[in-house]
Order: structure tokens, then sequence, then C-alpha cells
């Protein structure tokens, strides 16, 4: 019984110890590569999830919610005119996670002052994306991308792609 | 009683190696995510609202307007210097910009109006896209976007590509539609950021035909 005990205590000591051990290892990794977390852009702000856990190799879903700034729009992922550029998300091939499927929200009406007859179908405010997500096995620090192109009543900006830093735990 | 002692002090032992491993990590990330704000968070010039002069494009006013070289649709090397003498209207757009198409069919009639007065206007497309040189494929997309909107707005003044390689001389050029008002002595009498009315611009390009004469 009590070498019994004994064994357990060490047994817990040495996975307390690879615990500790492997933060560290990890943490030296990150190192080379800074996490981009919380990145702001002038139009439209990444919010959250900054941390994901996923069953590996199983296409599990992930919403990912964004604000735009006050007083702008940016277009939906289908807007109606072919010349508007549309918002895409997309990860980045050789991340170690793959993005099985995107669902957009469908966006809204909004006509510019100037140009009454003319229904644009917009993203304004906050909005989310809700998407499905294949994670390999470990830590993946994935700098997705969104593109965009933003506009407010009366003039543009020219088409940006932001940064969507998730850290995705395949387990 | 010591055994049991021993026991506990191994227990709380893990148990603060475990509270240490967590908070480690907790803070690793929150000092990785401070520094990738600190990273993202360059300044960037951001238009309050369409109208406003961003400080760069503000400074054009009252100095010559920068010379330019640059393309039309058929491959035609155009420059400023060939409109000297000319009140102009440098307008900035691009195809995929709602309001410059709004603004589109108020040039034409601005042009027909005003031309007669030795007024021209000149659009330079400005996609934003960073296209380098040697990107055959790229160039010949923008150029057929660019061709279509042409054709379907009807517009008949000169049309120029690749006005982003002017964003350093016209003061960033981050704003569609950018219209620079110049006078008949190269020199710009007004900048405007976004689309107003067809009567700002009429008013603007009076100014540019009064103030060189």
């Amino acid at each position: 019984m009590d070498l019994a005990r004994i064994r357990l205590i060490c047994a817990a000591i040495c996975a307390s110890l690879a615990l500790s051990g492997s933060a560290s290892c990890a943490q030296d990794g990150l190192m080379e590569k800074p996490h981009k977390s919380l990145l702001r852009t002038e139009a439209v702000e990444y919010l959250y999830p900054e941390q994901v856990t996923l069953p590996a190799g199983k296409s599990s879903p992930v919403t990912l919610h964004f604000r735009i700034q006050p007083n702008l729009h940016i277009n939906s992922h289908t807007p109606r005119e072919q010349y508007l550029i549309p918002t895409v998300f997309s990860i980045p091939e050789s991340s170690g996670v793959r993005l099985a499927d995107a669902t957009y929200p469908a966006g809204a009406d909004f006509t510019l002052p100037a140009d009454p007859n003319e229904k644009l179908l917009v993203y304004s405010g906050d909005f989310a994306i809700e998407t499905k997500i294949v994670a390999t096995p470990g830590d993946h620090l994935v700098e997705a991308k969104l593109r965009y192109q933003a506009c407010d009543q009366n003039a543009c900006m020219p088409p940006k792609t932001i940064t969507v830093p998730i850290d995705v735990i395949g387990k | 009683m010591k055994r049991n002692t021993i026991v506990i002090g191994i227990t709380l032992l893990i148990l603060a190696t475990f509270a240490w491993a967590g908070w480690a990590n907790w803070e690793y990330r929150k000092q990785a995510a401070e520094r990738a704000l600190a990273a993202a968070s360059h300044a960037e010039l951001v238009p309050a609202t369409a109208g406003d002069v961003s400080a760069e494009a503000s400074r054009l006013t009252g100095n010559p307007a920068p010379d330019f070289t640059l393309q039309d649709l058929s491959g035609a090397s155009v420059s400023l210097t060939s409109f000297k003498g000319k009140p102009l209207l440098i307008n900035f757009w691009a195809t995929w910009c709602g309001p410059c198409k709004i603004e589109t069919p108020w040039l034409i009639e601005l042009q027909n109006e005003y031309g007669p007065k030795g007024f021209q206007i000149i659009g330079i497309s400005t996609e934003g896209n960073d296209l380098k040189p040697d990107d055959k494929d790229g160039w010949a997309h923008d150029k057929a976007a660019i061709a279509k909107f042409v054709k379907e707005q009807r517009m008949q003044y000169p049309v120029l590509i690749n006005g982003d390689s002017l964003v350093g001389k016209y003061g960033g050029l981050d704003v569609m539609p950018t219209s620079v008002y110049v006078d008949r002595n190269g020199k710009v009498v007004a900048v405007q950021l976004g689309i107003s009315s067809k009567e700002d611009m009429a008013a603007h390009i009076e100014k540019a035909i009064a103030s060189g004469s």
C-alpha cells in the first residue's frame, strides 16, 4: 500500500515536471513566431476567439467574430454587383489547420445617399463567420486572413487583407 | 503522522507546480498578445469622413501638381506636362469603388460643360492592389476590369492606369475617389476626398478656371 502510494506520487511529480517542461519548450518555440493577437485595423477588427481546442482530424465548428468601425461598411461575401470586392476568410495551407467550410452572414441592404436606386449588400457593426476547421494534432498558431474592402457613405478605402490570429490546439 | 505530512507536502508541491505552469503559460500568451498588438498598431491614415482632406493631401493645395507619366489603356504614355496650360481635374478612382461609379456621370457632364473653356478631366485608375511590374496576369486582369468600367460608364475623358505609383506624390491616395483641381499654371487649388455633389465639383472647377487666368 505504502509502496503503491509512493509510486503514485512519483508518477504525479514526473507528470507535473513534464507538463511544466513542455510549457517552457512551447514558449521557446513561440518566441520565434510571435502570436499576433488582438490585431487592430482601422476598418475591421478581429475580436475572438483567440484560442480554440478541437478534436484533431475532425471538422469542428468555430465562430469568428469581427467588428467594423462605426460609419463604415464592407461588402458581404456575395455582393450584388460583380465589380465589388467580396469579404473572404481564408487559412494558409501550411498552417496545420484546414478550413473545411465557411458560412458568412447574409448582409444587410445599404443604399448610398447619392444613389438611392442601387441597393448594396453589406456588413456593418459586428459580424461573425461560422467556420468548420480541421486541425492536425498539436498547437498551431494560425495566421488566417480576412480580405475586405471598406467604404463609408461617400468614399472607399483600398481593399485590405488583415491577419486573423487564432491559436488552434488539436487534441 | 510523519508519512502523512510527507504525502501532503508532496501533493502541495505538485499542485504548486501545476499552478506555476498554468500561470507561466497564461503570462507568456498575454505578453505575446501585447507584443503583437504593439506591432500591429502602426500608424495608418484613415479618412474620418468623406470630404475631409488628410494632412498629406492638404499639403498639395497651393503647390504645383506633382508631375507624372502613366500609360493609358492603349499602352501610350501620357504625362501631366502634356496638359500644360489647361485647368484640370485629376480624378483618382477605382473599379471597386461604388461612390466613384456614382460620380462618373457627373464628371462626363462637367467635361462636356467646361471643356469648351479649356478644362480637362484626367481619370487615373488606382486599384490599390500593389501589382508588381512583372505580374503580367495581374496587369492584364486589372486593365480588363478598367476597360470594362470605362466602356460601361462611357468615360470619354483620358483614363490612365497605375495610379498606385503616385501614392507618395499625391498624399497617400487612401480614399477613393480623390479629386485634385489644378489651375492653368499647374498649381493645385483644391483637393476633395470622396464625393459630395456635382455642384460642389462645378464650384471647384470654376475656381481652377478662374485661378490661373
